[in-house]
């Protein structure tokens, strides 16, 4: 199945990715709109410094999002039943008519790839934006740091 | 091949899991003597506080036996009461018996209530839906206003708060001199305590209830071993639980406090697992054989039982306890040990904002591997931390990060513990 990667090497760390994130998760679908919406939209995509010495050009970071393991700790530790792999997919999704918010998937996530919405007692991750024929984090990346591809096509890229 | 399961919760379900996984084939049977579909014992609270429905306890989709192909059978007829490895064969309590090939015990634990507590009415343990069952109906039948808990762990606590947000005066009764002393250190439990408190929960400590005061058998309240009175309509009765081993026990199986099992989940009879509430397994951080009755580690417990039964042999050295719940809207993760009786023996890194509702805790042994964690308050790194401790990952070198807000999976590709 198809994932999404960051090479670091080509990660500025301009953080696009989680504005369009959290923007393409937002009632309006839009950044502008989004910020002006009760519910503030949080991004499932976080952008982490790696060094953080120097100047911009040479600070390096890693987006980090669900990695939808093959073997997913999060799906393991939900108390609720809400964690699942969906059939058609592949995919590792959080229900969220299930999820109590116990971060029990935070406790074991072993990217962190998972973030709280307080209000909502939600758990929220990288769910691929199925309503988008691309992920919007893929299309907001400036330098193509992120690509959506099969894991095999990443093995490729990197020789 | 028969696979054959007791019990019908975490351990059990996830051991189904993992088994369809890699055999279609087998059949698996399930025996449970509780009468109610699969449902989350964790959300349990959740429930009585009335934060969720009845349909939110499922803990699988309708139709998951079926879908597993899984023979289930349940209700108090299908209790096990004998087991016979000689015979590989298990006798339940209304006559059946059921031939295996391979046997899963998990059977649970069950409630440590007092020898000589009454069988009043208004007088509760919590642990099965049905306990919660009674408890919704009694509270309406009789108009509930005040209740007492009497125990300071995770049900405790758990059962207190889902009581007060009922509207009920509740008072938490705890033996010891803090709240949750298995999973939190004295400083954070100092934090939670005064939370507990500023939500209307009073608590009293160190208190144990000697004496049970009804009227027509009906509970009116207690008194506790400081002398004093309570007056209560409910009491739960939240002292921790014990493994359910007499079936094992009778059948020859090795026992200790729980079913003595290896990092293959098995038993020390061939063909014969256990997992869950009633195991006692090798805990890499304690570094000793415990129970952790505990949801998350009776799944993983499940899952790698699974896979022996399936016959895809897999040894996990890695079960440690692990904790994650919410009081009010503090949040807080554990795992492992978290007050070490030596701390000379450890090197330890705390971050003390009790004002501000943050604590972190570090415990790090001599070869600089973490053995427990408190985060309370600010919980974003937790899985990252513990893959730390799972994989043993000598952290010497990053040791001063790993309080800050700003440790994370970035730190690791740092340091060359994660390759991206």
């Amino acid at each position: 199945m198809k994932k999404v990667y960051c090479q670091i090497e080509k990660c500025l760390a301009c953080r696009s990715c989680e504005l369009a994130c959290a923007a393409a998760h937002s009632e309006s679908k839009d950044i502008v709109g989004a910020l002006q919406e009760k519910e503030m939209p949080r991004s499932r995509v976080r952008v982490e410094f790696i060094d953080e010495k120097g100047t911009l050009q040479r600070v390096r970071a890693v987006a980090v999002q669900c990695r939808h393991c093959e073997e997913p700790l999060c799906e393991q530790a939900c108390i609720s039943g809400g964690i699942h792999r969906d059939e058609e997919t592949g995919d590792i999704v959080v229900r969220l008519d299930k999820c109590v918010g116990c971060w029990s998937c935070i406790m074991v996530c072993p990217v962190g790839a998972i973030v709280k919405n307080e209000n909502m007692h939600q758990a929220l991750k990288c769910d691929f934006c199925p309503d988008l024929e691309t992920p919007a984090c893929i299309v907001a990346c400036p330098t193509g740091a992120l690509v959506y591809c099969e894991p095999e096509e990443m093995a490729k890229e990197q020789l | 091949m028969n696979i054959l399961i007791i019990g019908n919760s975490a351990a059990g379900t996830a051991a189904i899991e993992s088994i369809r996984k890699h055999d279609r084939q087998s059949s698996i049977t399930q025996l449970s003597d509780e009468a109610q579909p699969l449902y989350s014992r964790c959300l349990l609270t959740y429930y009585l506080s009335g934060s969720i429905d009845r349909e939110k306890l499922l803990y699988r989709e309708e139709g998951f036996h079926k879908k597993m192909g899984v023979d289930l059978h349940t209700g108090p007829g299908f209790r096990v009461v004998d087991l016979n490895p000689a015979q590989r064969r298990v006798t339940c309590d209304n006559g059946r018996t059921f031939y295996y090939d391979k046997l899963l015990i998990a059977t649970g634990a069950s409630p440590k209530v007092p020898d000589n507590l009454p069988f009043d009415k208004g007088i509760f343990v919590l642990r099965h839906l049905a306990d919660v069952e009674e408890i919704k109906q009694y509270l309406r039948d009789v108009g509930a206003k005040r209740a007492v808990v009497s125990g300071g762990g995770l049900v405790g606590i758990k059962s207190a708060a889902a009581l007060n947000e009922c509207g009920l005066h509740t008072t938490l009764a705890i033996s010891s001199q803090q709240v949750l002393s298995q999973v939190l250190d004295y400083d954070a439990a100092q934090i939670i305590g005064r939370q507990l408190r500023e939500n209307n929960i009073e608590i009293l400590q160190p208190a144990g209830i000697t004496e049970i005061i009804s009227r027509d058998n009906r509970l009116k309240g207690v008194k506790t071993d400081q002398g004093r009175e309570l007056d209560c309509d409910v009491l739960i009765v939240a002292k921790g639980v014990a493994p359910n081993v007499r079936l094992a026990k009778a059948a020859g199986i090795g026992v200790r406090r729980g079913i003595v099992i290896d990092s293959f989940m098995q038993t020390d009879h061939e063909n014969i697992y256990a997992a869950g509430d009633v195991a006692e397994a090798f805990d890499m951080a304690i570094e000793d054989y415990t129970i952790n009755a505990l949801w998350t580690c009776a799944v993983q417990q499940g899952r790698i039982a699974g896979l022996n039964m399936a016959g895809k042999k897999t040894s996990y050295n890695d079960i440690i306890s692990m904790n994650s719940f919410n009081v009010y809207d503090i949040s807080i993760i554990s795992f492992g040990v978290t007050s070490p009786k030596d701390e000379s023996e450890y090197s330890v890194l705390t971050l003390n904002q009790a004002e501000r509702n943050i604590y972190k805790k570090i415990v790090i042994d001599r070869d600089n591997h973490i053995k427990g964690i408190i985060l309370l308050g600010k919980i974003a790194s937790a899985g990252v931390l513990l893959s730390l401790i799972q994989r043993r990952v000598d952290v010497s070198v990053f040791k001063d990060e790993l309080l800050s807000d700003k440790f994370n999976y970035g730190t690791l590709v740092k340091y060359g513990v994660e390759k991206e």
